[in-house]
């Protein structure tokens, strides 16, 4: 092994033949089954050459038509190489170990006996998806692009709503072993100096041998790993990365992701829903105000009813109060338990749901929701209004499209039922005071967690509710972009 | 906690506030309405007239110093002026002051909190919620606090105004006659007493120096200020006229009663509906006042990072306050006292400071 | 990493705490008896410190959709203690659930206790007792309030907090009892400002023999004649309170009158019968509808005091049997109304006098509106305005304006028909 790795630092023999052993060597090759060796000799020039690619993750049309048909055919003598093949060419190494590098990321390497250094060629072409209608944020109006685990097609399909020479995309190769690029994006004349520093110098700090996707890159770079709300946003939706890249964000992109981080993220961005811009402006607030209320009712509505069955009955209306009491009657469990039961069934019917083969989905889906439920009443386990209650919490808790958010409020929920079951509403008062207190001091890469309704900066004054598009003037304030006036004031 | 802004630590002033109005504000809906009334009768809304009035110049000369001295908040300036010892012994004192409203205050809450809501909980621990959750908020610093408060203040306001405007329909104007409650001079003697009600704004110059700049800290009092005052004159208006003079004078808590007595609609029960907001309000009063006493503390005894006095501090207030054996009667009567005391030393101290800064000849620099 | 270790079966216990214990306040909603009505009454044992406490509780049953039970709608317990307060546990003696008065409609006192001097100290528990709200409305029973809830078994109403609320709230809005806002808080209020009289509703269910007389309402509640299958317990009228004790009551016309002198008592619309000016045998049905607010002028400095007192009363004629043509004849509504103006005033009158000399007080919330004319509360109770009222020269004066004449207002012309 250590012959191995010493080899790998040398540069390549002159002669041919040995060459080709070394790489043979490398790559197991008799054993590894993919990687093709091909001799030929270049017409005019009259030498031998080889060529070295890996069959499964190039475009072998491109190797035969464009590398290697042009050399053969070739009858001028002493041309460049390069005003021979019309292939593009990537580099020249002389080093094992970049040449490796290349070929494993679809390159095809020419080696010419006689010269000690090899000719690298593009001719990437990996097998993944292709672009399709984003699966997890849904809108009715608006682009149905999504992300695929293709790095390049990712790009192109930023590039195609941005169109400007200052969009960035720069890479840094994160992982060691596995070699895994990052591609970090940003508008040059936009983005903070600071900022981006920060970001860089996370990321280089990162010293591990395989991060395969963004989403174990997230546990890396975010502040807090263990506070429970998120702190970066990960979209799969191409418009709204461009959103937040024109706003002077920062986006991440990686192959084998098909989403996007971006950083740094506020409440309100995993709040926001792209669809609340794409809609007329009261339609968009009706929507923002009802995600609201959704929120409200999935956190507190459980730890409520137990609060208020339990310490504060004075405060349900009169017949309302009886009739609960009459079905509690035959109720075996206190109200905490049957919370408790109808809750963890519905996380369960939940979870499961996700995983279901795609025939079995929405019998499950029947034979969960009605039976589970009406059996549950009929067999007097729980009272129908929990029943309701736990409904409604949980439908309420996918109105909150972010799915890192949504399991925030989940958990938060639990959390609220048991200071309830403790306390009643001083207790759920109490838990929520501290929330708020630890929710004002949390920071996303150095912007405060609600900015901008705290601390106050110039900013769009989207925050919760949305104003006419051409009333958001301004870009937010927090990021410190290099310009700070989105639109002018239309006269 | 990197961060990149310079507003870092800094109030702005929405947050200062936010903050005013729910430290000062709350006190609306505690056992202070009980006292005004039985000083002023009915006409205990002109008593707060009065006092804003007297509490006028105090206010105004302590911001005039606030201007004077950028950057600096009040410790800084009563050691600037007054020297290390009498300053320290004027800092100590004003830090028994905060201690003994921290404890008072606490205490009175948690007994509201017990006979209006949970009647056989043992009082201890509902002190221990209270001050833990106080002693989390302290634990974080002041802009936090101020954050918070400027989040929620939406919907206490909200809340209030719902209360008042209900109050107001469902009340008899009429009783708020005789207008002139106990009598002329009654009344001003009584703002006289009372006019400690506003000593918080003398202790909001504390944290002057976290405050953005001396004019945001400027304007955040004033506006503070005169909302404070209406929204005092309206609930002491409204429980008038909801319970009557005679009425309202035996009410210990006025704000709870009310809440208890309105109905909205269908709603016969409103009183929980309003309790988790005061309750928020009361959390972040608190909380603001444990890190005043640690500010306070580590200012005497030159400790940087007096944010870990808290905890300290917020044992030691639940401890002394559940000495007392029934909180309501001991721990009103000390506060009257105590508040009585303290009335000379809020109206003075800006005007003493005031003075020393002119005599230094400060204003002309 | 060890400290996390035992940190998880920390949390879990400390988790579990609650869901097994029972944390103090904490009472689950099915494990209360709701009280809806409280009786009281004097003692017959004897013994001064005791009262008859009743409690008339709900079943919650009822109120469910499928309510298949043979339970009945309501269960009743009476005992003597000292309190309302401390009966809460001496019932537990016998009935098996929690006893709450979240639900509590009404309280019941019958008239024999509310004529004791010692009444108001029972009914100051109320303030002391959390549970109990300040609007629980009042009403004063003529017999016993056991014998009262006994024959209380209303036909349309098994939940029986329902039969409270409907019933208060309707028959105040024809203004035959004081306003269902007659409640403790107002008790209180007028108990401690002690210079006016508390009215509270006035309900029986005994019969009694009444002498007809031509006017439709001038009884008390169990004189009218229901026959029929109905329930025997009627609500008219009111009970008068001085000082925090009944001293007297109002027939149904006479708390109507009351309603229309005193602005803070709502009212709806109230029907009402007054004589037709052409024909002394059939009387006139009329809609009353207060849109103003009554006129009084004080002036009390004068060494003889006097109020004026004026009030404009809307009038929409819903029948006239004598079938006089009014709505084309103005001379002849012109006389109508005088003739109804005269009669308002008349019956005020007679009321002011009554309340002068009988009891000696005003239940008007005039001394509210007197409290204008004093700058301190000191002018004011040197005033004393409990005592001065008796001497107060009181002038009323009735302004009806004649809305509408029904849905038709002409009427065929009898004679001409019969001819």
């Amino acid at each position: 092994m250590e012959e191995i790795t010493a080899l790998k630092k040398k540069t390549i023999d002159s002669n041919l033949e040995d060459t080709i052993e070394i790489f043979k060597q490398f790559y197991s090759v008799p054993l590894n089954k993919d990687i093709i060796i091909r001799n030929f000799s270049i017409g005019g020039l009259d030498k031998k050459a080889t060529v070295i690619y890996i069959n499964s993750i190039t475009d072998s049309e491109k190797i035969e038509e464009h590398i290697i048909r042009p050399l053969l055919m070739n009858s001028v003598s002493e041309k460049k190489l390069e005003n021979i093949s019309p292939a593009q060419l990537i580099n020249t190494y002389e080093i094992y170990e970049d040449i490796l590098q290349d070929i494993n990321n679809g390159n095809t390497a020419l080696f010419i006996d006689g010269e000690p250094k090899a000719y690298v060629f593009s001719s990437t072409k990996f097998q993944g998806r292709s672009v399709e209608k984003p699966l997890n944020e849904v809108v009715v109006k608006g682009p149905k692009e999504a992300f695929n685990e293709n790095v390049i097609d990712n790009i192109s399909l930023l590039r195609k709503k941005i169109r400007s020479e200052n969009l960035i995309f720069e890479s840094y190769t994160i992982s060691k072993s596995s070699k895994n690029v990052l591609y970090i994006v940003y508008m040059k004349d936009l983005v903070n100096e600071e900022l981006l520093k920060n970001v860089k110098s996370k990321i280089t700090s990162i010293d591990v041998n395989a991060i395969q996707n963004l989403s174990l890159l997230e546990e890396y770079i975010e502040d807090k790993n263990t506070s429970i709300f998120p702190t970066i946003l990960s979209t799969e939706r191409p418009d709204r990365a461009t959103s937040y890249l024109e706003d002077g964000y920062i986006a991440l992109l990686m192959d084998n992701s098909p989403d996007a981080l971006i950083l740094p993220a506020t409440f309100w961005s995993f709040f926001h829903n792209s669809e609340d811009h794409y809609l007329r402006f009261l339609f968009g607030n009706f929507i923002r105000l009802l995600r609201f209320m959704a929120l409200m009712i999935t956190l507190f509505i459980s730890a409520i009813y137990i609060s208020v069955t339990n310490y504060h009955v004075e405060m349900i209306p009169t017949d309302l109060l009886l009739a609960m009491s009459a079905s509690r009657e035959v109720v075996p469990f206190p109200s905490i338990i049957e919370i408790l039961l109808m809750e963890i069934a519905f996380e369960l019917i939940r979870e499961g749901g996700l995983r279901v083969p795609n025939p079995i989905g929405p019998t499950i889906g029947i034979v969960g929701a009605l039976i589970l439920g009406q059996a549950a009443v009929e067999a007097n386990i729980v009272s129908p209004l929990v029943v309701i209650i736990v409904a409604l919490s949980g439908l309420c808790s996918f109105a909150i499209g972010d799915i890192k958010l949504n399991f925030s409020v989940r958990l938060a929920r639990f959390i609220f039922i048991f200071a309830a079951a403790f306390f009643g509403f001083y207790g759920m008062t109490a838990l929520f005071t501290i929330g708020l207190f630890y929710i004002v001091s949390l920071y996303s890469f150095g912007v405060p967690y609600l900015a901008p309704m705290t601390p106050k900066y110039i900013s769009s004054k989207d925050t919760f509710f949305r104003k006419i598009l051409k009333n958001e003037q301004y870009r937010p304030g927090y990021l410190k972009p290099k310009d700070i006036v989105k639109k002018k004031e239309i006269q | 906690m990197n961060s990149m802004d310079s507003t870092k630590g800094k109030i702005g002033l929405k947050e200062l506030l936010a903050l005013i109005l729910l430290d000062v504000g709350t006190k609306v809906a505690d056992d202070t309405p009980h006292t005004f009334y039985e000083d002023f009768g009915n006409a205990a809304w002109i008593g707060i007239l009065l006092i804003g009035l007297i509490t006028l110049i105090p206010i105004l000369l302590l911001t005039k110093l606030i201007k004077l001295y950028k950057d600096k908040n009040l410790i800084d300036i009563i050691l600037h002026l007054f020297g290390k010892y009498i300053g320290f012994v004027l800092l100590f004192i004003l830090w028994i002051m905060q201690v003994f409203a921290n404890i008072s205050n606490s205490a009175i809450y948690t007994d509201i909190i017990g006979t209006m809501y949970f009647n056989r909980t043992p009082v201890v621990v509902i002190y221990v919620v209270l001050v833990a959750v106080a002693a989390y908020g302290a634990k974080k610093g002041v802009e936090y606090i101020g954050s918070s408060a400027w989040v929620i203040l939406f919907w206490v306001i909200l809340s209030l105004l719902i209360i008042l405007v209900v109050t107001f329909v469902q009340g008899e104007f009429t009783y708020i006659f005789p207008i002139l409650g106990t009598g002329g001079w009654e009344i001003v003697k009584g703002s006289y007493n009372h006019s400690s009600l506003l000593t918080d704004f003398l202790y909001f110059g504390f944290i002057a120096s976290n405050v953005k700049n001396s004019t945001v800290f400027n304007k955040g009092i004033w506006i503070g200020f005169s909302i404070v005052i209406l929204s005092f004159v309206l609930a002491l208006i409204g429980y008038v006229m909801l319970f009557d003079y005679y009425g309202v004078r035996m009410f210990d808590y006025p704000y709870h009663e009310t809440i208890r007595y309105i109905e909205i609609g269908f709603l016969t029960n409103v009183e929980l509906l309003f309790f988790p907001f005061w309750l928020v309000s009361s959390f972040i009063r608190f909380s603001f006042y444990l890190y005043l006493s640690a500010l306070l503390f580590g200012a005497l005894f030159k400790i940087k990072h007096f944010e870990y006095v808290v905890p300290a501090l917020a044992a030691l207030t639940m401890l002394v306050g559940l000495m007392p054996e029934s909180a309501v009667f001991s721990m009103n009567k000390l506060k009257i006292i105590f508040l009585n005391v303290i009335a000379p030393v809020f109206l003075l101290l800006p005007i003493l400071l005031w003075i020393t800064a002119k005599l230094k000849g400060d204003f002309k620099k | 990493m060890r400290k996390f270790q035992h940190l998880s079966p920390i949390l879990f216990f400390i988790f579990i705490i609650p869901l097994l214990s029972g944390c103090w306040d904490q009472t689950s909603i099915e494990e209360r008896a709701y009280v809806v009505a409280i009786g009281l009454d004097k003692s017959k044992s004897g013994n001064e410190n005791q009262i008859q406490v009743t409690y008339l509780l709900g079943n919650p049953e009822f109120s469910k959709k499928e309510a298949m039970t043979n339970e009945p709608p309501m269960e009743m317990i009476t005992f003597d203690t000292n309190d309302v307060t401390v009966g809460k546990n001496k019932a537990n003696t016998v009935i098996a659930k929690e006893i709450s008065f979240n639900l509590l409609s009404v309280i019941l006192v019958s008239e024999e206790f509310a004529k004791d001097k010692n009444f108001i100290r029972w009914m100051y528990d109320t303030t002391k007792e959390r549970e109990i709200k300040r609007k629980t409305p009042v009403i004063v029973t003529k017999e016993e309030t056991t014998k009262f809830f006994k024959q209380n078994r209303p036909k349309l109403e098994s939940r029986i907090h329902k039969y409270y609320d409907y019933i208060l709230k309707y028959g105040s809005e024809a203004g035959m009892i004081p306003n269902s806002e007659s409640n403790i808080g107002k008790y209180y209020r007028t108990t401690q400002a002690d210079a006016s009289l508390y009215l509270a509703i006035y309900g029986t269910s005994e019969k009694s023999d009444y002498s007809r007389s031509n006017e439709e309402d001038s009884f008390m509640a169990g004189e009218m004649k229901v026959g029929e299958e109905t329930n025997k317990v009627q609500f008219m009228g009111s009970a008068v309170f001085k000082e925090g004790k009944m001293i007297g009551k109002l027939t149904g016309e006479e708390t109507r009158a009351t309603v229309l002198l005193n602005d803070t008592l709502e009212m709806g619309a109230i029907l009402a019968t007054y004589k037709d000016p052409f024909d002394e045998r059939y009387r006139i049905t009329a809609k009353l509808l207060k849109k103003e607010k009554t006129d009084v002028k004080m002036d009390l400095k004068n060494p003889l005091p006097k109020i004026n007192v004026s009030i404009p009363i809307y009038l929409d004629i819903l029948t006239q049997h004598s079938m006089v043509d009014y709505a084309n004849d103005s001379q002849k509504r012109e006389r109508l109304k005088q003739s109804i103006e005269e009669e308002i005033s008349d019956t005020l009158d007679a009321l002011i006098k009554k309340t002068q000399e009988e009891f000696k007080g005003e239940p008007f919330g005039w001394a509210t509106l007197a409290r204008k004319q004093f700058l301190t509360i000191k002018e004011f109770e040197n005033y004393d305005w409990m005592k001065t009222y008796p001497e107060i020269d009181v002038n009323i004066e009735v302004k009806v304006n004649i809305g509408n004449f029904g849905n038709q207002s002409d009427v065929p012309n009898l004679e001409e028909m019969r001819d």
